[in-house]
């Protein structure tokens, strides 16, 4: 049993609030990333865990114990650092038992320990040598490694995957998830990478400016995130948010964009609210785009139920592969969207864009949080 | 290329190979020609004198014994009598007793010799592996047993001296290798080289450990540490001789002053013969220790904080972090500093040639100074280079040995 619960955890340098009182349980056993943008909290959260950094007010406790006085090696905990950390004298076996020789175990119990772990990363090959004689990858993993040796109730990463290059990091993220099925150990994973986030976790709190915004599973935050910077935080690219108005329209309501544009809302509950200045919010998953004045080609679309059609230019068409992300212009601002890649369109083409208004999400103009 | 080629030719390869070239030639300040004489300024010897001390005239199952031997002495007589192999064998005779004492070439010179012993030592009774040593001790010199042109000469005129004794062969020449001033500063160079060191790890490293902690002032302090390295030596120096001299010290002012010291008995810094190879060491050691606490204190530095981070967090103590993570890191940089540091003062001359000039008696002349002493100020420039030049091997293997062993350590 390794919960880690932190309760109205606070972090002040000087007068700044880095961590401004925070309430998270992460269970048992559980995979949990802290995302969140550069300066929000994240690492500054996980090293109050870790005990490298002290904690101003509220209380830490791992596994039922109160840990918040603790120094770090008391805390049953283990940690991945960015740059991996190790210790450029020693072989990787070395490396990764530096802590058990430390608590004086038997010599025996540490060598079966180490190639134990060694087998379980693929570094069984490479114990006798040092960091420095290791591609980037493999020392990721003696980093892992060491960590995994202490056999710690939690697991803390802070950004390990940042220093790879993509397609190495694309294949460590898979690692590390079947990782974590096999050693059932509680995971806090710190990232600013929100396609880590997504992937990776059971679930995400999504942090910025020194406070939780939310936490949930991948699909609640991506499905309902809470938040204008919620929403435009998940998702790759991002959201495209447009400001405008909650205006009457027959019995609903509709949204009144920059340049005349009117987009009906199929969300009659908001009638109230005509008047008030929001966001508008879509995916660019959830916009489709059509030459100019000709109907959706696409067949998906075609069952959509409420689409709006708004008009626009494009302007730079980026592919990724099967997909392109499409960058276009209309009157009441810019979009991004994708579509596929044999969708055929140029740049500088006249286009109508459509929006799966089932999928728009609004935002409070004043509180930001989702209407 | 050429621009390379010619600087290297002409600031490193001409005084180096004019150096080699003086050394090989009998050049002499005021002679109008110099000559090519091969190693004679490195070594020539001209004689090996056979000297001698402490002889065992006797061994004797009991002390008493030994003492009656000892009382027997007026009675001694010297007997010289052609000896069985050649040359003549002096004896020391008495009623019933003969001690044969050694062989030589001439009569008079074993009857000499013999005599010497004899008549002008002092004779003493010591306890040796159960039995009883008459023992006759020369106390001014040793007794000199002849003079030789060749080393096997001397060593087969050490194989006639027929009872034990204390034999020394002392080698007297024109070569830099046969002056005993040479083999002094030889020698004070180490002693001056290894106690600068040593003295500047004791102190840099604490200081390079003191100025990574985080305080206040920190970089204040950073940048005054290094004060003394960058004074010109010829400036600080003489502050140093004004703080070591003989009567304005400030160090003896502050003794008397606390009544730590009587003015009359008042430290001599630079005029002991002890005292004198220590303050120059002082004086090396506060100049230098800046730059091993700076460079430490860079590898110190260039450890990265997340690598003591995870020490700490696998439980590594202050000291075990000091220990098998620190010290390992930090040794490579060490060794860097070391090597530099000691490159400093093997061929350091400004700090003594202020403070001492090599004195008093020598006694803190260090290659760099005779060599100086002897070429310049002197005018033997063949034997000054020879003497320079002698720093060069010496210097090579100590840096060929810290080389491998950075390397071993990379």
């Amino acid at each position: 049993m390794a919960e880690v619960v932190l309760e109205n955890v606070e972090k002040r340098f000087g007068d700044v609030r880095a961590v401004a009182g925070i309430d998270l349980t992460i269970r048992d056993k559980e995979f949990v990333i802290l995302v969140g943008p550069s300066g929000c909290g994240k690492t500054t959260t996980l090293r109050m865990i870790a005990g490298l950094e002290e904690v101003s007010g509220g209380d830490i406790k791992i596994a039922g114990r109160s840990v918040t006085h603790l120094p770090p090696r008391d805390r049953d905990i283990a940690m991945v650092f960015q740059s991996y950390a190790l210790y450029p004298h020693m072989t990787v076996a070395k490396n990764m038992s530096f802590s058990l020789r430390l608590r004086g175990m038997p010599r025996d119990q540490v060598a079966t320990r180490v190639r134990d772990v060694a087998a379980i990363l693929g570094l069984s090959d490479h114990l006798d040598r040092k960091p420095r004689q290791l591609s980037g990858g493999q020392r990721q993993r003696v980093a892992v490694g060491a960590a995994l040796c202490r056999q710690a109730g939690v697991l803390l990463f802070d950004e390990p995957l940042s220093n790879l290059d993509a397609k190495l990091r694309v294949h460590m993220r898979t690692e590390l998830k079947r990782l974590h099925q096999s050693v059932q150990s509680t995971m806090v994973y710190v990232t600013h990478d929100q396609v880590e986030a997504m992937t990776m976790g059971d679930r995400i709190v999504i942090m910025n400016a020194g406070v939780i915004c939310q936490v949930g599973t991948p699909l609640e935050v991506y499905d309902r995130p809470v938040s204008r910077f919620v929403a435009g935080f998940i998702g790759s690219p991002p959201m495209n948010f447009f400001e405008g108005e909650l205006v009457p329209d027959g019995s609903g309501v509709a949204l009144a964009l920059p340049g005349d544009l009117r987009l009906s809302l199929p969300r009659p509950e908001l009638a109230s609210r005509a008047g008030r200045k929001v966001s508008f919010g879509i995916r660019p998953e959830h916009i489709s785009v059509a030459q100019s004045g000709r109907p959706l080609s696409d067949l998906a679309w075609a069952a959509v139920a409420s689409p709006a059609r708004v008009p626009a230019v494009i302007e730079v068409v980026e592919p990724l592969g099967h997909r392109v992300v499409v960058t276009a212009r209309g009157e009441a601002g810019t979009f991004q969207m994708e579509t596929e890649i044999h969708a055929g369109v140029r740049q500088g083409d006249r286009v109508d864009l459509w929006f799966d208004m089932n999928r728009a999400y609004l935002f409070d103009g004043e509180t930001e949080a989702t209407l | 290329m050429l621009p390379a080629a010619l600087y290297l030719a002409l600031f490193i390869a001409y005084p180096f190979g004019m150096s080699i070239y003086l050394s090989l030639s009998d050049a002499q300040a005021g002679n109008q020609k110099w000559s090519y004489i091969g190693t004679a300024n490195y070594s020539k010897v001209q004689s090996y004198d056979l000297l001698a001390n402490d002889f065992v005239l006797g061994r004797f199952p009991s002390e008493a014994a030994a003492r009656a031997f000892v009382s027997e002495r007026p009675l001694l007589k010297v007997t010289t009598f052609p000896a069985p192999g050649g040359g003549h064998r002096a004896t020391l005779t008495a009623p019933g007793r003969s001690i044969a004492l050694l062989d030589m070439e001439k009569e008079e010179d074993a009857t000499f010799a013999a005599s010497t012993i004899l008549q002008d030592t002092s004779w003493t009774v010591r306890q040796a592996g159960g039995k009883a040593e008459v023992v006759a001790h020369e106390k001014e010199s040793a007794v000199t047993l002849g003079t030789f042109t060749t080393r096997k000469a001397v060593d087969l005129a050490a194989t006639k001296l027929l009872v034990p004794a204390a034999t020394r062969v002392d080698i007297h020449g024109t070569g830099v290798l046969q002056d005993p001033n040479f083999l002094l500063a030889l020698k004070n160079t180490f002693k001056y080289t290894f106690g600068t060191e040593i003295l500047k790890l004791l102190i840099g490293v604490p200081c390079a450990l003191l100025l990574n902690r985080k305080f206040g002032g920190r970089r204040l302090l950073r940048g005054l540490v290094v004060i003394p390295w960058v004074i010109p030596i010829a400036i600080s120096a003489q502050a140093w001789l004004w703080i070591l001299d003989s009567t304005y010290s400030v160090i003896n002012w502050c003794l008397v002053h606390w009544g730590v010291l009587t003015p009359q008995h008042i430290i001599n810094f630079r005029g002991d013969k002890d005292l004198a190879m220590l303050s120059v060491i002082a004086v090396n050691v506060w100049r230098g220790f800046p730059f091993t606490t700076i460079i430490i204190l860079a590898g110190l530095t260039a450890i990265p904080d997340e690598i003591l981070e995870r020490a700490r967090l696998e439980g590594a103590s202050a000291f075990q972090r000091f220990v098998h993570i620190i010290s390992p890191m930090v040794r490579p940089i060490l060794m860097v500093s070391l090597l530099f540091s000691v490159i400093f003062s093997f061929t350091d001359f400004n700090t003594i040639w202020i403070i001492t000039k090599g004195g008093p008696f020598d006694q803190t002349q260090v290659l760099a100074t005779y060599a100086y002493q002897l070429g310049v100020n002197a005018g033997y420039l063949g034997k000054g280079a020879a003497t320079s030049l002698f720093m060069f091997p010496i210097m090579a293997v100590m840096v060929f040995f810290m080389l491998q062993f950075l390397r071993r350590e990379a």
